[in-house]
């Protein structure tokens, strides 16, 4: 194997591929990245129990010439080695060549590394994604799915499963659901070239996508998804993202939406998100208990104590209110986290009662919704 | 078949010996145990080959009668209880009436008594056979001698262990009866070689000195506390010099020494966190109560009670314990790594804990068995024996290593008044060892200060505040967390629901063994929810009352080793100020919620030793 490489192309995909490299592997010849050098360019892989990356680097890319192959061949680098050194080469291309002995010499201008490689045959294969429902999202829209659910799910692994996100597909459209089952985030989406498949319980892990959603590179015009029992495959033009799915059964979630409400109240998402984010400035990161009171109809009172500290008084004027009078506890950093992900400027806040969960979505949407389980005193 | 029939008292006498004359240390103990009951003021055991050979008790108490000499070898024939009513309103240690003949049908026995020193009379069995009945020097006080144990019950003779295994028991055994009895002067020897010796002077600290060694005699706290029904004192270890084992625990009721595994706990439980997990303290507690609250009547061997209001006794000794160790600075020293021996309560190594004693002493609490004619009786102590107790160093005369530490006979009383400042000395910040450990000085020499473990007491304290303050809200659960219960636990848990719903935990449940969390307290940490249910249950289980400290305190320990700055991890000076300022200011500053010790102290003095600045 031998070629050269333009140093910036190569550090990103290899950037791209460590995300999937764990130093603490079970297996040690995955502390490594595979490089394998075709006639048309060059994969890089990386792998670790959950997630499998292979990036390809094209020869040619459009106008541009990415690398220059003299002779194919494979190797596996150490990663935590092999990453450091391309990144700081003197050079803006890096020639590569392995001998016999799998001795890889790294070459950029004045520089020269031998690097000690192993055997590529050794490297487990990624699993084969047979056939499964196959559909097609645009990357935007992913990358949105991704951001407006991940941050619910539980970063608990005592219940694995929500660990993850919930994907089903129903006629036509996708639903993406993650709970840490003090709140939850669903987000719905219409998915076009579904070519009518469904299905249900598949989890990912919400690391897997939110490592997917920062590698995938905003000028791809699409990501084709792949589900199968045990694995869900994303690909790209030049990026394969495998990751296993969890296992179990995620809960149901659907019957936890209250069907109706007593009181409904419109607020601008901005003065609600400061003012619950002043109101838990005493909390101390701790509990995060914030009540809130509706003074009139047109004006809400947000507090916070503790004891030790002291208390806040915080005012929001809303824009609508009606039903019952209301006065309910909850966790204010999940509603924070909600908000951040919510881009319209008011939000709809469907309560029933002080003992049930709330609602929150977009006002002027409803292909998003975030639960809340309320505090309660005993 | 044969006939049914009565069994002679020489069979009946050996049936019993298997139950009371189990080795060479029950027959010490039932010995002594007579000795202490008839009043001794010194008791002289002298052993050889492990008891195998001989064991001979000597005392200076009343003796017995001679015309009672050959009633006394008779089964189930005792002089210190006469009626039903006395079995219950047990003040002596023994009451069966079977150990002299046990002892004397499975051995050659000898006995020489002088109830008055005018007239002696002298005994002797084998095999429970009285062979001769002659005159005696006219002796105050009874002498046992038993010579070749179990010659007559070989299978008996075969599961003896080692000679050195015997002797420990042995040992043990007079080393708890010199613990029970201060007052009485207590000598054991082995084969001429002296194992303990005691001066009967009533001062406990000196027996424990005697059989646990300067050092750990030196780090005792007295204590002393009183209810209606219970009187206790005693002393208790410092937790530097915890052990591996519950056997360093010595519980003395009304003068007997038993074994109390709830006790024990209480004991445990007063020491708090300062204790590693597996580690026990030397502690004496000496218990007073009406003998009617407590049945000694559960096993010959008389190591076990029945007692009443147990609970009530184990939560005071749990607060007494835990009131002098509130107060006090535990700074591990570094001086014992080098010196330490482990004194076990086992022959040997008794006697080697002794020797490190000022070698002065010993010589000094001798006393000479030999002129009992002055001795009368128990509370006649002689005026050479007086003398030579007051002319030794007194152990509380033993200079303290801190001046803010309490003295060793201050009652608890007296420790909690103190008023509240930092048992921490204040330190200089030298620089960190390995990221991992802070340096620092002051005046009295030079400290290490685990950072994690410092950090760790931190966010414990921290963390035990923030789940102890009241708030009472609970957080529902929109995904509720599933348990599987056992069926006793599911009845328990269908039985207790109120309780755990008053604690802010719901459960409910959902079929066959499964329960559902439905709703937990908002203290619960996160990720932790059902480990830390398990724990109120259990907590709830234990101690039939639900203490939420216990549970946040555990929860609270999980939460702060998760949140301490780890080993290895470098520190600026000022921080390291910061974090010793903080952690100075903890309630209980000197171990980590584990028990592990956060600070150890090298005293000018260890360092110049080391140096041979000073060379002794």
């Amino acid at each position: 194997m031998k070629f050269t490489i333009q140093r910036d192309v190569f550090v990103q995909n290899i950037q791209h591929v460590s995300k999937a490299i764990s130093s603490r592997a079970t297996l040690p010849i995955l502390t490594g990245i595979k490089i394998v050098a075709f006639d048309d360019g060059i994969t890089l892989t990386g792998s670790d129990s959950d997630i499998s990356i292979e990036a390809f680097i094209p020869a040619e890319d459009g106008d541009n010439s990415n690398v220059d192959i003299e002779r194919p061949g494979a190797v596996v680098l150490q990663a935590k080695y092999f990453a450091d050194i391309i990144k700081k080469l003197p050079e803006s291309t890096v020639e590569l060549t392995l001998n016999d002995q799998m001795v890889t010499k790294i070459r950029s201008g004045s520089s020269e590394f031998n690097l000690n490689g192993q055997d590529p045959d050794d490297f487990p294969r990624l699993p084969e994604v047979e056939e499964g429902s196959q559909f097609t999202l645009k990357t935007d829209l992913l990358k949105a799915l991704i951001k407006q659910t991940a941050f619910a799910v539980s970063t608990a692994e005592t219940r694995p499963i929500l660990t993850g996100i919930h994907w089903g597909m129903e006629s036509e459209k996708l639903m993406c659901t993650a709970t840490d089952s003090h709140r939850l985030a669903m987000r719905e989406a219409g998915v076009e070239e579904s070519g009518d498949v469904e299905f249900t319980n598949v989890v990912i892990p919400g690391k897997s996508l939110t490592e997917l959603s920062k590698i995938l590179d905003d000028s791809e015009e699409t990501v084709d998804v792949t589900v199968t029992d045990n694995q869900v495959l994303f690909k790209a033009t030049n990026l394969l993202f495998l990751s296993r799915l969890l296992d179990g059964n995620y809960p149901a979630t659907k019957n936890m939406i209250p069907s109706q409400s007593k009181t409904n109240i419109q607020v601008p998402a901005k003065q609600l998100m400061a003012a619950i984010e002043r109101a838990l400035l005493l909390s101390d990161g701790k509990n995060n208990v914030v009540n809130l009171k509706s003074l009139n109809e047109n004006e809400l009172e947000i507090t916070s104590v503790t004891p030790e500290v002291g208390k806040v008084t915080e005012s929001v004027s809303c824009d609508a209110f009606e039903g019952e009078e209301l006065r309910i506890s909850f966790n204010g950093k999940n509603i924070i986290d909600a908000l951040r992900v919510i881009e319209s400027q008011d939000v709809a806040i469907q309560f029933t009662g002080a003992m049930s969960p709330f609602i929150m979505r977009p006002a002027d949407r409803d292909y998003m919704l975030h639960l809340f389980s309320p505090v309660r005193t005993y | 078949m044969n006939p049914i029939k009565k069994l002679d008292a020489s069979l009946s006498n050996k049936i019993a010996a298997g139950e009371v004359v189990e080795r060479p240390a029950s027959v010490v103990k039932e010995l002594v145990e007579n000795a202490v009951d008839a009043g001794s003021t010194k008791i002289r055991i002298a052993v050889a080959e492990g008891g195998l050979q001989s064991i001979s008790v000597l005392d200076n108490g009343a003796g017995i009668r001679l015309d009672e000499l050959e009633a006394a070898f008779s089964r189930h024939a005792t002089s210190k209880i006469q009626s039903d009513r006395d079995l219950f309103r047990i003040r002596t240690l023994g009451f069966r009436g079977e150990a002299l003949p046990s002892i004397a049908s499975v051995s050659r026995l000898t006995l020489m008594t002088s109830p008055d020193g005018a007239e002696g009379g002298k005994i002797v069995l084998h095999g429970g056979e009285i062979q001769s009945r002659t005159q005696s020097p006219p002796k105050q006080g009874t002498e046992v001698i038993v010579e070749d144990l179990f010659y007559n019950t070989p299978a008996r003779l075969k599961y003896l262990k080692t000679i050195h295994t015997e002797l420990g028991h042995i040992s043990d055994s007079i080393n708890r009866f010199a613990m029970a009895h201060p007052e009485i002067a207590f000598e054991l020897t082995h084969d001429e070689r002296t194992l303990l010796k005691t001066s009967g002077s009533s001062k406990l600290l000196q027996v424990l000195q005697q059989i646990y060694g300067l050092q750990a005699a030196r780090g005792m706290r007295r204590f002393e506390a009183e209810t209606d029904d219970f009187t206790i004192e005693g002393y208790a270890g410092s937790p530097v010099d915890a052990r591996a084992s519950r056997s360093y625990l010595t519980f003395v009721f009304n003068g007997r020494y038993v074994r109390s595994i709830p006790l024990a706990k209480a004991v445990q439980a007063g020491y708090d966190q300062l204790l590693p997990i597996g580690k026990y303290p030397i502690c004496c507690v000496h218990v007073t109560l009406h003998p009617l609250l407590m049945d000694v009547n559960v096993h010959p061997s008389k190591l076990e009670i029945r007692l009443s209001k147990e609970k009530e006794l184990q939560h005071l000794l749990e607060e007494t314990i835990r009131g002098v160790w509130n107060k006090e600075a535990v700074i591990p020293s570094m001086q014992e790594p080098f010196s330490r021996e482990e004194p076990t309560v086992s022959g040997d190594n008794a006697s080697s804990s002794r020797e490190k004693a000022p070698s002065g002493k010993s010589e000094a609490t001798s006393f000479d068995f030999f002129y009992p004619s002055e001795e009368t009786s128990r509370n006649g102590t002689t005026e050479a024996v007086r003398e030579t107790i007051r002319s030794q160093p007194e152990t509380q005369d033993i200079p303290e290593r801190r001046a803010a530490a309490a003295s060793p006979d201050r009652s608890s009383a007296e420790v909690q008044e103190e008023p509240a400042v930092s048992r921490v000395p204040e330190l200089h910040v030298i620089g960190q060892f390995h990221g991992t450990y802070i340096l620092a000085q002051n005046d009295d020499g030079f400290f290490m200060i685990d950072q994690h473990a410092a950090q760790e007491r931190i966010n414990f304290e921290y963390f035990l505040d923030k789940l102890s303050s009241p708030s009472r809200e609970m957080q529902d659960l929109l995904v509720p967390i599933t348990m599987e219960l056992s069926g006793s636990d599911a009845a328990f848990i269908d039985e207790n629901k109120e309780v755990l719903a008053e604690a802010g935990l719901v459960l409910e449940h959902f079929g066959g063994p499964v329960y559902r969390i439905r709703s937990c307290p908002v203290w619960f940490p996160e990720g932790m929810e059902k480990e830390t249910a398990e724990e109120l249950m259990m907590e709830l289980k234990q101690h039939q009352d639900l203490r939420l400290e216990r549970v946040r305190e555990d929860a609270a320990a999980m939460m702060a080793c998760k949140a301490a700055v780890k080993a290895n991890h470098h520190l600026q000076n000022r921080d390291m100020e910061g974090l010793i300022r903080e952690w100075s200011s903890c309630r209980q500053p000197f171990t980590c919620p584990h028990g592990r010790p956060v600070m150890i102290h090298y005293s000018v003095y260890e360092i110049e030793k080391m140096f041979k600045r000073v060379m002794n």
